[in-house]
């Protein structure tokens, strides 16, 4: 599989932002300037660091579940769905249970979430195993089955019965503690972080992760010496739609306190992007969904104090991606004369 | 009973058949462009993209130049240049083609945006009276109702898109050029040795996929609306990309696919009207695409069992 | 004597690590069927690759009609009249067959194909060679040997004059062999010049007016095909001039190990499906199963190993019935496995050299305890193996892509044998490994059948065949043509079962 290059990284980084300054200079205003708002906005004061706290754990969860997938060789594009199942699930499992310790209450909200959701992601994950159908598509349909079903739910049987579609509020009892008041981070950070080095750990240091590892890199292998490449490509999409679950229950149960239709704006695809960038790597993820949140909470500050739309900061975003994602801008040449050496000895 | 024969009639009346054309074209439009491609075996994830940067470019043109056709124009040409950046990117770039149509749908959402405001100086939408739309067509049918309900006031490019599935049909499998590019999709190998040039293909085929693209998103904000609205696909490039997974890349399949979500969708609207709930009717064409999926899926494993069967 | 189209001289083609050809030297006459024959991996297809224009070599030179080249492009070759009819067909399963036929060659009218001149053209060359097809019909719903046809009528479509034919019998039924010869004769009779690779003596007796015999990549000589006889060619084909050596080491036969009795199991060609296999093998013997790739051997050890259905009939190991497990349970009840490709199966190239050591045995203790894998101990484990199976280069953290081909070999012997199982199961275990990892990797299977462990032994090489096993079994068209005991087996006996000329054509 790839290994990353955090130097290849780090230098479409810097392009990017380069480009950036750019755009920005052409618009009449102070790169510098621009960029010395854009990292107060994100790094000073509780508001700006609880900010990005609050962007980078949906984020970086949902990158999680992608890379999960990705190691059992499966493209979860479905994790947008599997997001928003887990957070109606934590939200009825957090109004709907009352009377409950926090201890047991918050739990329970997440192992609801992550059983929606996990079974959710066995279906694509399943239906690739035993029939070879493909998953970037059945993933991105059962997206809009998932939001749509969410849909129905909270303007039906889930009502609040408010002037907008939501859920009812969940009891204080399922509330993730809220962190760096003013802002809306949470202690969900913190499970995040720990569902990261979790994972991190399960993969790298148990059988379990050796079988989905290895099931992913090469399935034919897996199946010879021993582990059944179809099961454990199912768990490993559970474990995937689990952990995009997980990033619904947090924002439901850390931010709005209730499910809201239609809450999340591509969240996932967002997360999906930072892992495909850093080519799926566990130990990348967190740096890139850092990044991001960084530059989009910091855009705010930039805006306010500097006039530079936001929205620039959201392009430069897009053009990072696409660069990154054009491997072979930079080593053209020498990839080429590399793979038609290796296709001649094969 | 009374009650539910009023529902129904209220709901099932002429006047759905035009509006599930009218939710169905632009969702064409897409579809096409991703029949195209995938004949060349590049799924086009960004003709989301590629639709806001045209509906954009005509809005925009069509304001200022006061011209439809040069809306439409100024769209074909803005989806051209962005379908020849994605090819660049996935053919000489090397980039993964699934990264580079999100990190487009991405791009387009955040220029548009930001376009939007220094350009008409506000957020969100954009409409207004110097926006010269597409015209429309009609017929005298003699004051009949009916024929008056059912095929008149069509925004230009409804039915061209319906001429245009089977325009792209004969093409597709009635022309040497469509069948060298159906034989670069399904066997790239047996192409390059009946001496087809699959590289230069791919890229063709993403070029014109730019022209479908820049006329759905031309369409969209000058036919099937008149304004600019941040976003405005609202997934329509991927509803293309699943129902031309429906029809399995044929362009009169992928019609069809377009139609049963048009249906869905103008359906969902009136029950929603209604206070009833629509999300499961919604929900219909993309359950659909997945059974279909799954049972070709199924098929073809059994034929290659009974084929590799020693008895 | 008529004219010559093609003589190539002096050919050399090298693959990284592989001379495929060596001093390459082929003529051929106009008007003649010319068989090209050999084991696998003899540079048979390679030379005529080249031909094609498919591979460009390193040295010699190419001459058609009179012309001399260098070489040669698939787009000049089509020019000057050669087809070639590739053993994997190039064709596109889910368009009709008269599409894949004028593909890139097209009668247009206006931008449209004209069906009908292409329609007519196709009933030309059907009716005249008898080569049946249907022009409508997809190219996945006929059998192989239409395909075949319509790869045929695909070369005469664009001018082909010289046909060169890959292996053509190997996915054939012996029904549509003789078809397929039919069709050829009255090629010939047409004027065209043909070029037949193959492996199968018998048929190539049958048809050719020369035959030419390489070895190794190497031209060993050009006969005709009237003044030779099967077991000539056989000898020509696999005689050897390196021999590694040896014969068999006495063995202290036991109980029998390992019985498979009458298994079918699907294949990927009609030729390699298995019907009807049986045998068995005892404790302290190798049983040495030889044959041309591609006659079930592959199938025939995926199924005992649980990596393919047995669709009837039982496998037997360590006394229970075997057949359809799990593969993780068939290696509980005493199977070790050496797989034939060990790029795809054998080894996981993207891991390193420990994780791949340790596949079978890191789920249990002491390498993992409590599911938790103990990495200290897995180095350790994994230090062991390739300090004993002389691994180089000697560290656990390499990924296994970075080994040679030998080293990687080893690596998947040192877990297989390290095991110590009651049945070996090693298939080609040696193939593309340099001479000193295939004495390492022979004198494990010795020692492991000195241990006392069944060992059978799935190999297209007959001198390894020769050398190593106590019994051996000849496999051709996914049957088991004849056993016999290593004492009585030479080559040309062997050769003769393996290329079906103990049986039928």
């Amino acid at each position: 599989m790839y290994k990353t290059s955090w130097g290849s990284t780090l230098m479409t980084i810097i392009l990017s932002l380069a480009l950036g300054a750019g755009a920005i200079l052409l618009l009449g205003y102070d790169p510098i300037e621009a960029y010395y708002q854009l990292f107060r906005g994100a790094f000073v004061g509780k508001f700006n660091i609880g900010g990005v706290m609050e962007r980078f754990v949906p984020l970086m969860l949902t990158a999680l579940a992608f890379a999960v997938s990705a190691k059992v060789a499966v493209f979860n594009v479905g994790v947008e769905g599997e997001l928003y199942l887990g957070a109606i699930a934590a939200a009825w499992a957090g109004y709907a249970f009352t009377g409950l310790h926090p201890l047991v209450h918050i739990p329970l909200c997440f192992a609801v979430a992550m059983v929606a959701s996990g079974a959710w992601g066995a279906i694509p994950g399943a239906l690739k195993a035993y029939w070879k159908v493909n998953e970037v598509c059945v993933t991105i349909l059962m997206n809009y089955v998932a939001i749509y079903f969410t849909s129905y739910l909270v303007g039906n049987p889930f009502s609040a019965r408010a002037s907008i579609p939501r859920t009812p509020t969940i009891e204080e009892s399922a509330r993730l503690l809220r962190i760096l008041r003013p802002s809306r981070a949470n202690i969900g950070l913190f499970v995040a972080l720990g569902v990261l080095v979790l994972v991190w750990w399960m993969l790298y240091h148990t059988n379990w992760g050796y079988k989905l590892r290895h099931v992913g890199q090469n399935p034919f292998f897996s199946e010879y010496v021993g582990i059944p490449p179809k099961k454990v490509m199912i768990w490993g999409m559970i474990l995937s739609g689990a952990i995009g679950g997980l990033a619904g229950a947090i924002e439901v149960m850390g931010i709005h306190g209730h499910f809201l239709d239609n809450f999340s704006p591509g969240i996932a695809f967002d997360g999906m992007l930072a892992s495909l960038i850093a080519k799926n790597d566990i130990r990348m993820v967190p740096v890139l969904s850092l990044f991001l949140a960084v530059l989009k909470t910091g855009a705010l500050g930039m805006e306010r104090f500097t006039g530079v739309p936001k929205t620039l900061i959201d392009t430069i975003i897009a053009v990072f991606i696409l660069l990154a994602a054009m491997e072979g801008l930079f080593a053209y040449s020498r990839r080429r004369s590399a793979r038609s050496s290796g296709e001649e000895a094969a | 009973m009374d009650g539910l024969n009023e529902i129904l009639s209220l709901v099932f009346n002429a006047t759905l058949v035009r509006s599930t054309i009218r939710a169905a074209t632009p969702i064409l439009y897409a579809t096409l462009a991703c029949v195209l491609t995938q004949q060349a075996n590049i799924l086009n994830i960004g003709i989301e993209g590629i639709m806001i940067f045209a509906a954009f470019a005509a809005v925009t043109t069509s304001y200022f130049a006061g011209s439809w056709v040069l809306g439409l124009l100024a769209a074909i040409i803005t989806g051209v240049v962005v379908a020849a950046f994605m090819a660049f990117a996935h053919l000489k770039a090397k980039a993964d083609i699934f990264v580079v149509g999100m990190g487009v749908n991405m791009l387009a959402i955040a220029m548009t945006r930001f376009l939007l405001q220094r350009t008409f100086g506000v957020s969100g939408s954009f409409h207004h009276n110097d926006i010269v739309p597409m015209p429309r067509l009609n017929f005298d049918f003699g004051g009949n109702a009916l024929l008056d309900t059912l095929f008149n006031d069509y925004s230009l490019f409804e039915p061209v898109g319906i001429v245009l599935v089977f325009v792209l049909a004969f093409i597709l499998y009635k022309t040497v050029w469509g069948l060298r590019l159906r034989s670069v999709g399904l066997n790239p190998l047996a192409a390059e040795t009946a001496g087809i040039n699959v590289t230069f293909r791919k890229f063709e085929v993403m070029l014109y996929s730019g022209v479908l693209g820049g006329i759905a998103g031309a369409h969209l904000s000058l036919g099937y609306s008149r304004m600019f609205v941040e976003n405005m696909t609202n997934g329509r490039g991927f509803m293309g990309v699943a129902a031309m997974f429906f029809g399995g890349a044929n362009p009169f399949w992928g019609w069809i696919g377009c139609l049963i979500f048009g249906f869905a969708d103008s359906l969902g609207s009136r029950l929603q009207s209604l206070g009833l709930p629509s999300q499961f009717i919604l929900m219909i064409p993309y359950v659909v695409t997945v059974v279909v999926l799954t049972l070709a899926m199924m098929r073809k494993k059994r034929a290659e069992t009974a084929r590799k069967s020693a008895i | 004597m008529s004219r010559i189209l093609i003589e190539m001289k002096g050919i050399c083609k090298e693959f990284p690590g592989v001379k495929a050809v060596q001093d390459g030297l082929f003529s051929l006459e106009e008007g003649e069927i010319h068989s090209l024959i050999g084991e696998n991996g003899a540079g048979k297809s390679t030379l005529m690759k080249v031909l094609y224009g498919m591979y460009v070599p390193e040295e010699g030179s190419i001459a058609v009609k009179g012309e001399t080249y260098p070489s040669l492009t698939p787009k000049q070759a089509i020019g000057l009249g050669i087809g070639m009819v590739h053993q994997e067909f190039m064709l596109v399963r889910e368009m009709t067959v008269l599409e894949n036929i004028i593909l890139g060659f097209e009668p247009r009218r206006g931008g449209r194909i004209d069906r009908r001149a292409a329609l007519e053209k196709i009933e030309y060359y059907a009716d005249t060679y008898g080569l049946r097809v249907h022009p409508d019909k997809k190219v996945e719903e006929i059998s192989v040997g239409e395909a075949q046809r319509v790869e045929i009528i695909k070369t005469l479509y664009r001018g082909a004059e010289i046909l060169v034919l890959d292996e053509p019998t190997a996915v054939l039924t012996p029904q549509e062999a003789e078809q397929l010869f039919c069709i050829l004769r009255s090629m010939k009779e047409g004027g065209k010049s043909i070029v037949f690779i193959s492996h199968k003596l018998q048929e190539v007796l049958a048809i050719s007016d020369r035959i030419t015999v390489m070895r190794g990549g190497k031209h060993i000589a050009t006969v005709a095909g009237s003044s030779t006889s099967a077991p000539e060619l056989a000898r020509l084909m696999v005689g050897r001039e390196v021999f590694l050596g040896g014969s068999p080491v006495p063995a202290a036969k036991g109980d029998v190990a390992l019985s498979v009795e009458n298994i079918f199991v699907p294949g990927e060609k009609e030729l390699s499906k298995l019907r009807g296999v049986s045998f068995s093998v005892r404790k302290g013997e190798i049983l040495g199963i030889a044959g041309v790739n591609g006659n079930g051997q592959s199938e025939l050890a995926e199924a005992i190993a649980g990596l393919r259905q047995v669709q009837r009939g039982r496998v037997v190991l360590g006394g229970a019935e075997v057949q359809n497990m799990p593969p993780r349970r068939i290696r509980e009840h005493g199977l070790s496995h050496i797989p034939e490709d060990r790029n795809q199966r054998g080894l996981d190239r993207f891991s390193d050299v420990k994780e791949n050591l340790a596949a079978c045995s890191v789920s249990e203790p002491p390498l993992s305890s409590l599911g938790v894998i103990r990495w200290g101990k897995v180095r350790e484990f994994a230090e062991g193996l390739i300090r004993s199976y002389d691994i180089r280069p000697a560290g656990a953290d390499i990924e296994a892509s970075g080994l040679s081909g030998g080293n990687a070999q080893k690596v998947v012997v040192a877990r297989e044998v390290s095991r110590k199982a009651e049945v070996l199961l090693a298939s080609q275990p040696t193939r593309g490994v340099d001479i000193g990892s295939i004495e390492t990797i022979r004198n494990e299977l010795n020692r492991a059948k000195e241990a006392g462990a069944a060992v059978v032994l799935i190999s297209s090489d007959l001198e390894e065949i020769l050398s190593l096993s106590d019994r051996i079994a000849v496999m051709f068209e996914g049957r088991i043509t004849g056993e016999v005991d290593s004492s009585e087996a030479d080559e040309e006996k062997l050769g003769l079962l393996m290329t079906g000329g103990g049986t039928h054509v």
